[in-house]
């Protein structure tokens, strides 16, 4: 083997004297600290992006989506068909797993989740997403097999580099795009007339009901942002995550501790936790070991419950979404 | 030419083989039970295994085997240890099989091991490579793959002996096949004057591997990345490796190594990430012999698409509890005998002969490989 040449994120003074080998390898670790920020910015990005469906159902309905993992996982690979069988481009495919997720929320929620709050019972619309989850979960496994799928973004190649770190064209994409639907959610929620009536729902359904607000269309359309949102996070965890059947279900329980950690269906709260999480995520990595990342995030989970248990942010519950 | 001469003297020479022997008039069925994992992250594990059982079952009960067919059973085992069990057990009780294949991973495989010996059922293994298969084992567990041992040690003394690193980062996942072969590694690679800078584990729900790699890149001058995951993990190992400019297929000077773990198809999927990548393999559809043109031929008309070594090991399983059965074998008890008994049964993945643990104890068709740009192998001649 030819001999070795030092790593893209090692500094170059390991062989001055003493003092001078100390001050370069505090130096020579400021990229890995950088490095491992980045990763957690990126990762946790994509953990807001699943997570925001979930706590906007949850902060209008007070409904856990067990399905939401699913809608992820089609949306992805919507992208990958709209990609690979019609010859589409990635960018595009992003609005067309958006388009699948949304459309997606809206057929399950008329066939499936309003049918069953009309009777007025909050338990089975939970049990339904249950069944709906394992029910596409299956289908899924059915129509496009177990094994992996290559997802490759022309942008998953491209890397920048910079100040001994770097971070791909998708990654930065994914945080792009993740604080663009932050901040189109937001103006949506807080300066729109259905985004406040949204929240006036949330507040309280019977009396919006009385102030002319219809309460079925709005929790449907939340139901459509929400798979929208779910349905773009798999085009977008596509590139980044091992797309199979299964691939929605592998981030969905941090997404779930995320809602909580961030207070149960708030907004601002969900997107702390979020990057709060990947970077807990990523300098777990680094400075203890990536078999000890759930034990300390759902120990965080657990210590948030105890200390905490309205979350991080606690507002009151019109505040929410 | 030459691969469908061999190939046609494959099939004749196995349709002869099955035909052979005193026929009987009433047909006898030996069932046998599938233990796969036909969900979650291994499901692509029995998906091609079945499309290798598949393939033999037409091939062995078109003539049947001195009177005798075989029958399979399937149950998702889903590559965990109690899904696994769940499953043994409903073989085990509803089918009631005369011989069960699987599992893949080496988790689910020890913990049905159990249960299928007091059952008194002989369990003939493929994919798991975890040493407590067969050492100790029980006399009920057979496996043709070479263990983690044997493997570890020849892929140790080859990277320091070939490839002549010095250094070595570990990565694997948290199970028993993941860390026993980690371990095994690391203690050749030690003893022959290496260094390993990180032996690092992770569980099979771990998706991104960016930071991983960037701690493995801070860790200095690595050498090789010997890595133990299933493919859809390996493959976003072997994307962030190059992303971070780690290995060959990043620019950098590190070299990924593996046992027997990842199928064919994984390099065309990793792209130019997996770019040097060097592995054991059992199989290589290229191989020359009769047996495996004839089973290329055959797998390649019924699915259109190149076999793997999991679609082969599958072969292997059925086409020797059907050698064992043309021995004798009639029931659970005279199958294990018989199997005990395996000496030079030659396989698709290689030849049989089983040791007083009942492992494979060949290595004929065991060796290196290098993924090239264009994704294709380059056999490397050092065994």
């Amino acid at each position: 083997m030819a001999p070795s040449v030092p790593s893209p994120l090692v500094g170059e003074g390991q062989s001055e004297g003493v003092s001078a080998r100390r001050a370069s390898s505090v130096l020579s670790f400021l990229p890995v600290l950088l490095q491992q920020s980045i990763n957690g910015v990126v990762l946790g990005s994509l953990y807001v992006l699943v997570a925001l469906g979930l706590t906007l159902i949850y902060g209008v309905l007070l409904q856990i989506n067990f399905a939401h993992a699913d809608i992820v996982t089609l949306g992805a690979f919507a992208a990958y068909f709209f990609i690979h069988s019609l010859g589409g481009g990635y960018l595009s495919s992003i609005a067309v797993a958006f388009l699948v997720g949304g459309a997606l929320g809206w057929l399950l929620n008329a066939a499936i989740f309003a049918p069953l709050r009309e009777r007025g019972d909050e338990l089975r619309p939970l049990i339904a997403t249950i069944g709906v989850s394992v029910l596409i979960e299956n289908l899924a496994l059915a129509w496009f097999g177990p094994v992996p799928y290559a997802f490759d973004s022309p942008y998953s190649g491209q890397v920048i580099r910079f100040a001994g770190a770097f971070i791909t064209i998708q990654s930065l994409l994914v945080v792009v795009v993740a604080s663009a639907t932050i901040a189109a959610l937001y103006l949506f929620m807080h300066a729109t007339y259905v985004g406040k009536a949204l929240r006036a729902v949330a507040q309280d359904r019977e009396t919006a009901g009385l102030m002319g607000i219809d309460p079925n269309r709005l929790i449907m359309l939340t139901f459509v942002i929400a798979s929208a949102l779910a349905g773009m996070g798999g085009a977008m965890l596509g590139p980044i995550l091992v797309l199979t059947p299964f691939a929605g279900a592998s981030v969905i329980v941090k997404a779930f501790a995320i809602v909580i950690i961030g207070g149960f269906g708030n907004m601002e709260g969900t997107i702390i936790a979020g990057l709060f999480v990947g970077l807990i995520e990523s300098f777990t990595t680094q400075f203890l070991d990536p078999g000890l990342i759930d034990i300390v995030v759902f120990g965080l989970l657990l210590a948030t419950l105890a200390i905490r248990p309205t979350g991080l942010i606690a507002e009151r519950r019109e505040e929410n979404v | 030419m030459a691969r469908t001469i061999a190939a046609a003297l494959g099939a004749a020479a196995a349709s002869a083989w099955l035909a052979a022997g005193p026929a009987e008039a009433a047909e006898k069925i030996i069932k046998v039970g599938a233990l796969l994992p036909l969900s979650g992250p291994g499901a692509y594990f029995g998906a091609q295994d079945k499309q290798g059982i598949e393939l033999a079952l037409e091939r062995i009960n078109a003539t049947g085997i001195n009177g005798t067919k075989l029958e399979v059973q399937y149950e998702d085992s889903a590559c965990q240890p109690l899904p696994a069990t769940q499953a043994a057990k409903r073989l085990i009780d509803e089918a009631k099989p005369d011989i069960i294949i699987g599992e893949e991973c080496s988790d689910a495989t020890l913990a049905v091991m159990p249960l299928v010996a007091q059952a008194h059922v002989p369990l003939l293994n493929a994919g798991s490579s975890s040493i407590k298969v067969t050492d100790p084992g029980n006399p009920w567990t057979f496996r043709i793959m070479p263990n983690e041992v044997m493997q570890g040690e020849d892929l140790a003394k080859n990277a320091a002996n070939e490839l002549h690193a010095k250094t070595a980062v570990v990565l694997h996942e948290n199970t028993n096949a993941g860390i026993g072969n980690a371990d095994i590694f690391e203690k050749i690679f030690t003893k022959l004057g290496g260094k390993v800078l990180a032996n690092i584990g992770f569980g099979r729900d771990v998706n991104d591997f960016t930071a991983i790699a960037t701690r493995v890149a801070g860790l200095g001058a690595v050498d090789v990345v010997p890595t133990y995951t299933l493919e859809g993990q390996g493959l976003k190992i072997t994307q962030a490796l190059a992303q971070a400019g780690i290995t060959k297929g990043g620019g950098g000077k590190a070299i990924q190594i593996a046992t027997i773990w990842l199928p064919q198809s994984f390099d065309p999927k990793a792209g130019k990430a997996a770019e040097g990548y060097i592995r054991i393999v059992q199989f290589d559809p290229n191989d020359q012999r009769p047996v495996v043109r004839d089973f290329v031929k055959a797998f390649e008309a019924k699915y259109r698409e190149q076999p793997t070594h999991l679609n082969a090991h599958a072969w292997d399983q059925i086409f020797l509890i059907a050698d064992v059965v043309k021995r004798g074998g009639h029931d659970a008890q005279s199958i294990r005998d018989a199997l005990a008994a395996t000496k030079g049964f030659e396989g698709v993945t290689g030849t049989v002969t089983f040791d007083e643990h009942n492992q494979n104890i060949s290595m004929d068709t065991v060796h290196y490989v290098e993924t090239q740009p264009d994704a294709s192998w380059k056999v490397l001649k050092w065994n």
